[in-house]
C-alpha cells in the first residue's frame, strides 16, 4: 500500500479495511487546521473527476442551503443586532452603535461571567486532561480485562451534561447526599454548592469532568498505543528512566492528541454545559456560575434584551475563532510524521 | 459484524416505529398560518378548529404537584361543557413562560391564556397584546368579591386587567418541634426580627438546629419588608401613577434591612439558601427553624415535612414604621388579543369557572395559594377548614389585616425581572460575600435605575 | 495491536528478580487497583442515582443506604408526570432524523467535493467549514427569530433542520473518500456507471463503519440537546427528554429526588444502549491508529 503523502498520523488504512471509523474525527480536527484553502490535489495525485456539470450542485445543495439559512445568515444578523437596543416585545429598536459592547466591557457582571467561565474551563481542561492522561498511562500496561475497563469508562459519553449535573447534584446535596456527607465526615468540609460560590463552580467542574473522563482516557490511550516504540526503546538503551522517558519522549509525541483534547474540552466547557448550569445552579449563587452561555440565555431569552445578547454572541464568536486559529497554527505544525 | 449490522438496523427500525407515533401530534397552536406580525392591537384570528369544541390554549408555569392540580381543574371544566376545551401546557418557569408567550405573539401564534407572574404585570400592561378582563365582565362576576389586596394589585384606575388565579404572599414558616426542643412555646412565633433572632439563637444553642432562618426568593422578601413597613420601593407611587424611573433601594430603610441580614449571616443565624425555592430543602431537612417563603409552598411543605409545621406573619423591624401590608405575589391569567372571539368567550367562561367557589376552594386546599374570593373564604371558614388547618389561614389573615396604601399595594416596574435579579445579586453580595450593604445597594440602585430608564425610552 | 511498552522480561538473574517482581507483580497490581478506583469513581454516581430512585423521601432524608422497594412506583409516577412516553418518542424521532439526515447530506456533499470540479467549490467548502466556528450560542437569537417568522416555533422542523449541516461530517467522509483508489472510480466510468451509481454501490458500502460511528455520535448529541429544545418547545407534542427532566426538577417545595432519578434512569437508557451496541465501532477506530 502506497503511503500517503499527507502528513497524517496514520492513514495507512486501505479502502477495503472494515475498521475505519472515528479516528477520522480526530483527524478531522487536524485536517481542519490544515485547510488554508480547499486543495485540489488529494493524496498527492488527482482523484478521478466525474464530468457532470450540475450534479455536484445538487449534491451539496441541501447542506449549503442549511448552512446559509441557519448558520451564516443568523450569525450575520447577530452582528447586525448587536448594534441595536431592542424592547422586550421586539417592536422597537434603537441604533446604539458600539454601546452594547461598551456596556459589556464595563459591566461588572459580564466581566465576572468571563472570569468564572475561564476558571471553570481551566478546571475542566486541566484536571480532566491530567487525570485522564495518568489513567491512560496506567491502563496502557497491557492489563487483562482491558476491554472491560474501557467499556466501564466510556459510557458517560452517552449522558447529557444535564444528567451529569442532576446525578452529581444528588451526590453533593448538602442535606443527605452521600458525597457531601463523606466530605463532611472524612475531611470536615461543608460542601454546599447552592450557597457557596467556590463550591458551586467546583461542583460544576466535577460533574463536567466526570462526564468527559472516559472520552479523554480513550483518546489518550489510542494516542499512546500509536506511539512508535523504536523511539522509546532507543531512549531506554540510552539509559533514560521511566520518568524521563515519559516527559521527554512520550509526552511530546502525544502532543497532537493532547492538543486535540485541549480544544475539544475547551469548546465543551464553554459551549456544551448550558444544560448542566440551568438544571442545577442557574448561574448562582450570586453570579458564581453565570457562565457566558448562561448569561447570554438570561439576557436574550429571559430579560429579552436582544441587542445586548447579540453583542455577547459576537464575543463568543471571537472566542471560538481564536480557538480555531490556535488549532490551525499549532496542530498543523506539531504533527509527528511516522 | 453481521450481528452488529442486525442490531443496528433493529434499533433504527425501533426508532422509526417510535417516531411514527411522534408525528401526528402537533398542538393546535400550530394550526394558524404564520402571518406578518402585527405591531398593533388588531387581533389576528386563529383558525377555530371547525367542528368540535373551541380549543383554548393555556400556558402556565405551575410545576411539580401544582401542575396536576391545574390539569384537574381544566379536566373538570372541559367535562362540564362541550363548547370549549382548555389545554393547559407547562411552558417553563414564570420568566420562560412570559418570554415564550411574547415571542409567540410576535408571529401570531400566541396562546389564548397565559399565566404571568406579578413581576410581569407592567410588561403585559404595556404590551398592547391583551384583552383587559374587565371588558369581558357583563356583571356575572362581582369584582368586590375578590379579595381586595389582590384586586388592587392587578388593577389600574379601579379596572381589573387580568384574572387573579394563584395569588400568594410571603410568610414565616417555622419548625414547632424545634421550638419545643429549645423550651419555647410552639404556638408563640416571633413577631419582630429581634424575637426571631433571639429564638433562633436559643434553638441553636439548644443544639436543635445548626442555623436560624433562611429565605426563599430573597429579593421578594426585601420587597415584602418595604411593603409591610409602608416604605415606597419606587417613585411614581410605586409605579402605579406613571412609569417608575427610580427605585429607593438604597434608602435608609433598605440599608438597615440588609445590614441586619448581613449581621445575622455573620452570626450564623441567617443561612443563605439560594434563590427561589432552594431554601425549602434544608428547611425540610431541619437545618434551621425558620423559613421565609411563599404560601404557594405550603401544600408541598406540609406533605414533605417530618415535623410539625407552624406559620406566622412576617416579622417587623422595630422602629417608627407605619403598618403596611405584605405584597401579593404569584400570578395572574391574561387573555391575549390574538384569540378569536370564540376563544375569548371561552376563556371568559373558563375564568368564571375558576372563580367559582368550588374550584377556588379546591385550588386553595391543594396548593396553598389564597382563595381569591371572599365568598370562598367565608365558606372555608364556615366549614371549619381554617380551624383544622390553621396554617392555611395565616397568609390570608396577614394580607387582610394590612393597610391600603401605594407602598402596601406593591410596586409595578418595567423589566422587573432584571431588577429582581439586580436586587437578588445585591443581597447575595452582602450576605454571602460580605460586601458593605450600602455599597451593594447603591450599585444595585444605579443599575436598576438604568434599566428603568432604558425601559421608559423604549416604551414611551 | 498494542505496542509493546518497555517491559522486558530479562533472564532471572539475582539482580533481575527484583525487576521481575516489580514488572510482573507490583506494576500490574497497582495498575489494576488504579483502574478499579477509576471505574468506581465513574460508576458510583449512577449507582447512587439508582439507589435513590428506589427509595422514598423519608428513606433518603434519613440516609438509608440500602435500596428501597419503590423503584417501579417512582418510575411509573415520573413517567406519567412528564408524559415520558411522548418525550421519548419525540427525542427518538429528532435524534434519528438528524443523524440520518446529517449522514446523508455529508456523504453526498463529501462525494461532490472529492469527485467533481465545479465553480465555487472552494467557497462552498469554506462555508461549510465555517459552521465549525458557529456553535449555537453565536446565532441563537436570530435563529430563534427566524423560527418565529417561519412559524416553526414548537415544531419538529425547528428541532431538526438547523442541525443538518456539519463540518465534521463532510470532513470525515471527504477524508475517507480521498483514500479510495482512483482505479475504482475509473473502472466505474469505463463501465458506463453514473456517478450516483458509483456513489450508491461502491462508495456508500465503503463508508459503512464511518456511518455507524457518526450515527452513534449524532444520535447521542441530539438526544442530549438542552438549550435549543428549551427555547423552541412549548408543549409536550415536541418536547424533548432533557427538558422533561428539568420539569421534574422544577418545583415549589422540595425537590423530589426519587422521581428525578427515576426520570434520569429512563432518559439515559436509549443512548447508553446504543453506545453499548456500537462502542466497538467507536473504540476500534480510535485505537486502530498505528497499523504498521
Amino acid at each position: 500500500m502506497r503511503p500517503p503523502l499527507r502528513p497524517t498520523r496514520s492513514s495507512r488504512t486501505t479502502p477495503n479495511s472494515t475498521s475505519k471509523p472515528v479516528q477520522v474525527i480526530v483527524w478531522g480536527a487536524e485536517c481542519l487546521s490544515r485547510q488554508r484553502s480547499a486543495p485540489q490535489t488529494f493524496n498527492g495525485y488527482m482523484n478521478t473527476r466525474f464530468p457532470n456539470r450540475y450534479l455536484p450542485y445538487f449534491l451539496i445543495g441541501p447542506m449549503i442551503l442549511v448552512v446559509l439559512l441557519f448558520f451564516i445568515v443568523p450569525s450575520a444578523q447577530s452582528l447586525y443586532l448587536s448594534f441595536f437596543r431592542v424592547n422586550t416585545l421586539g417592536t422597537r429598536s434603537i441604533f446604539v452603535g458600539f454601546n452594547n459592547f461598551v456596556r459589556l466591557v464595563t459591566s461588572r457582571d459580564y466581566l465576572n461571567s468571563m472570569l468564572v467561565s475561564l476558571q471553570f474551563a481551566l478546571m475542566v481542561v486541566f484536571s480532566g486532561l491530567s487525570l485522564s492522561l495518568f489513567v491512560a498511562v496506567v491502563a496502557n500496561q497491557r492489563l487483562r480485562g482491558f476491554a472491560f475497563y474501557r467499556a466501564m469508562l466510556i459510557w458517560p459519553y452517552a449522558l447529557s451534561p444535564a444528567i451529569a449535573g442532576l446525578v452529581w447534584g444528588l451526590m453533593m446535596n448538602p442535606n443527605f447526599g452521600l458525597g457531601a456527607l463523606l466530605l463532611r465526615r472524612l475531611v470536615g468540609i461543608n460542601f454546599n454548592y447552592l450557597t457557596s460560590s467556590l463550591a458551586a463552580i467546583v461542583f460544576l467542574a466535577l460533574a463536567a469532568t466526570w462526564k468527559m473522563f472516559g472520552y479523554n482516557i480513550v483518546f489518550f490511550l489510542a494516542g499512546l498505543q500509536g506511539l512508535p516504540t523504536e523511539l522509546l526503546e532507543a531512549a531506554s538503551l540510552d539509559g533514560a528512566g521511566s520518568w524521563q522517558k515519559f516527559w521527554k519522549v512520550t509526552f511530546p509525541l502525544l502532543s497532537p492528541t493532547t492538543f486535540f483534547l485541549f480544544i475539544m474540552n475547551t469548546l465543551y466547557a464553554f459551549f456544551e454545559i448550558f444544560g448542566l448550569v440551568h438544571i442545577t445552579t442557574q448561574g448562582g449563587p450570586g453570579q458564581a456560575t453565570n457562565f457566558l452561555v448562561y448569561n447570554l440565555y438570561q439576557d436574550g431569552f429571559i430579560s429579552l434584551d436582544t441587542g445586548f445578547a447579540s453583542a455577547q454572541s459576537i464575543v463568543l464568536l471571537m472566542i471560538v475563532a481564536s480557538l480555531t486559529f490556535l488549532q490551525f497554527r499549532f496542530v498543523g505544525q506539531r504533527v509527528h510524521y511516522l | 459484524m453481521k450481528v452488529r449490522r442486525i442490531a443496528f438496523s433493529l434499533l433504527v427500525l425501533l426508532a422509526l416505529i417510535l417516531s411514527a407515533c411522534a408525528q401526528p401530534g402537533q398542538t393546535p397552536t400550530e394550526e394558524s398560518q404564520p402571518e406578518e406580525p402585527a405591531a398593533t392591537q388588531a387581533p389576528e384570528a386563529q383558525e377555530p378548529s371547525g367542528d368540535g369544541p373551541v380549543e383554548i390554549t393555556f400556558w402556565h408555569a405551575m410545576s411539580g404537584s401544582r401542575e396536576e392540580v391545574v390539569n384537574g381543574i381544566a379536566e373538570r371544566f372541559n367535562q362540564s361543557q362541550s363548547q370549549y376545551r382548555v389545554l393547559p401546557e407547562y411552558t417553563g418557569s414564570y420568566a420562560e413562560t412570559l418570554t415564550k408567550a411574547l415571542a409567540a405573539y410576535r408571529t401570531g401564534t400566541a396562546p389564548v391564556i397565559v399565566q404571568v407572574y406579578e413581576v410581569g404585570t407592567r410588561t403585559m400592561l404595556d404590551s398592547n397584546a391583551i384583552v383587559p378582563v374587565y371588558t369581558l365582565n357583563q356583571g356575572e362576576v362581582d369584582w368586590a368579591d375578590i379579595v381586595q389586596p389582590i384586586l388592587k394589585y392587578y388593577s389600574i384606575d379601579g379596572n381589573l386587567y387580568c384574572m387573579p388565579f394563584n395569588s400568594s404572599t410571603a410568610m414565616l414558616y417555622y419548625n414547632k418541634d424545634m421550638f419545643e426542643a429549645a423550651g419555647l412555646d410552639p404556638d408563640q412565633p416571633p413577631t419582630t426580627w429581634a424575637e426571631l433572632e433571639e429564638y433562633s439563637l436559643q434553638i441553636m444553642e439548644a443544639g436543635a438546629a445548626p442555623g436560624g432562618f433562611s429565605m426563599g426568593w430573597p429579593a421578594w422578601i426585601m420587597e415584602q419588608m418595604y411593603a409591610t413597613h409602608n416604605q415606597l420601593f419606587a417613585d411614581q407611587d410605586n409605579g402605579r401613577s406613571g412609569l417608575a424611573t427610580e427605585v429607593y433601594l438604597n434608602s435608609d430603610f433598605g440599608v438597615m434591612v440588609l445590614t441586619e441580614w448581613q449581621r445575622m449571616a455573620e452570626e450564623g443565624v441567617l443561612v443563605y439558601g439560594g434563590r427561589e425555592y432552594a431554601a425549602n430543602d434544608p428547611f425540610l431537612a431541619q437545618q434551621f427553624p425558620f423559613l421565609f417563603q411563599s404560601t404557594s409552598s405550603l401544600g408541598g411543605i406540609l406533605n414533605a415535612a417530618e415535623f410539625e409545621v407552624g406559620t406566622a406573619f412576617l416579622p417587623r423591624f422595630e422602629g417608627d414604621f407605619e403598618q403596611g401590608n405584605s405584597v401579593v405575589g404569584g400570578g395572574c391569567l391574561w387573555l391575549m388579543n390574538q384569540a378569536s372571539p370564540e376563544q375569548q368567550t371561552g376563556a371568559w367562561e373558563f375564568f368564571k369557572y375558576l372563580n367559582s367557589v368550588d374550584e377556588t376552594i379546591t385550588w386553595h386546599k391543594e396548593t396553598g395559594y389564597f382563595p381569591a374570593t371572599n365568598t370562598a373564604y367565608e365558606r372555608l371558614k364556615a366549614e371549619g377548614w381554617f380551624d383544622d388547618e390553621p396554617n392555611h389561614a395565616t397568609a390570608f389573615d396577614q394580607i387582610l389585616s394590612g393597610a391600603d396604601t401605594p407602598a402596601a399595594n406593591g410596586v409595578l416596574l418595567g423589566d422587573f425581572v432584571q431588577i429582581r435579579d439586580i436586587v437578588g445579586a445585591a443581597i447575595e453580595e452582602a450576605v454571602v460575600n460580605g460586601v458593605d450593604p450600602k455599597q451593594a445597594l447603591d450599585e444595585a440602585t444605579a443599575q436598576a435605575n438604568q434599566v428603568l430608564q432604558d425601559y421608559a425610552e423604549l416604551n414611551q | 495491536m498494542k505496542s509493546e511498552t518497555a517491559v522486558q522480561l530479562p533472564a532471572r538473574t539475582q539482580q533481575n528478580t527484583a525487576a521481575w517482581l516489580r514488572n510482573r507483580v507490583l506494576l500490574p497490581l497497582i495498575s489494576h487497583a488504579v483502574m478499579i478506583v477509576v471505574v468506581i469513581f465513574i460508576l458510583f454516581p449512577m449507582l447512587y442515582a439508582l439507589l435513590l430512585a428506589s427509595q422514598t423521601p423519608s428513606e433518603y432524608y434519613n440516609l438509608k443506604l440500602l435500596p428501597g422497594t419503590a423503584l417501579f412506583d417512582n418510575i411509573a409516577y415520573a413517567w406519567n408526570r412528564i408524559n415520558m412516553g411522548r418525550l421519548l418518542a419525540n427525542t427518538t424521532f429528532v435524534a434519528v432524523t438528524v443523524a440520518i439526515g446529517k449522514i446523508v447530506l455529508s456523504v453526498i456533499g463529501a462525494f461532490a467535493f472529492v469527485y467533481f470540479d465545479f465553480r465555487g467549490k472552494n467557497l462552498f467548502f469554506v462555508l461549510i467549514l465555517l459552521t465549525h466556528m458557529l456553535p449555537l450560542p453565536v446565532r441563537i437569537v436570530p435563529t430563534y427569530t427566524l423560527m418565529d417568522s417561519l412559524g416553526w416555533i414548537n415544531s419538529f422542523q425547528a428541532l431538526t433542520i438547523p442541525f443538518l449541516a456539519s463540518a465534521t461530517g463532510i470532513l470525515l467522509f471527504r477524508q475517507l473518500y480521498q483514500t479510495i483508489p482512483p482505479g475504482l472510480a475509473d473502472a466505474a466510468r469505463i463501465d458506463g456507471a453514473s456517478p450516483l451509481q458509483f456513489l450508491l454501490h461502491i462508495v456508500v458500502p465503503l463508508s459503512a463503519t464511518n456511518i455507524a460511528a457518526l450515527f452513534l455520535i449524532e444520535f447521542i448529541y441530539m438526544w442530549n440537546q438542552y438549550l435549543w429544545p428549551l427555547v423552541i418547545a412549548n408543549s409536550d407534542s415536541v418536547r424533548m427528554v432533557q427538558i422533561g427532566l428539568r420539569q421534574l426538577v422544577a418545583t415549589d417545595a422540595a425537590v423530589e429526588w426519587h422521581y428525578v432519578m427515576s426520570g434520569v434512569l429512563i432518559a439515559a437508557v436509549p443512548p447508553l444502549l446504543l453506545l453499548l451496541l456500537l462502542q466497538k465501532n467507536l473504540i476500534q477506530g480510535i485505537s486502530l491508529y498505528e497499523e504498521k
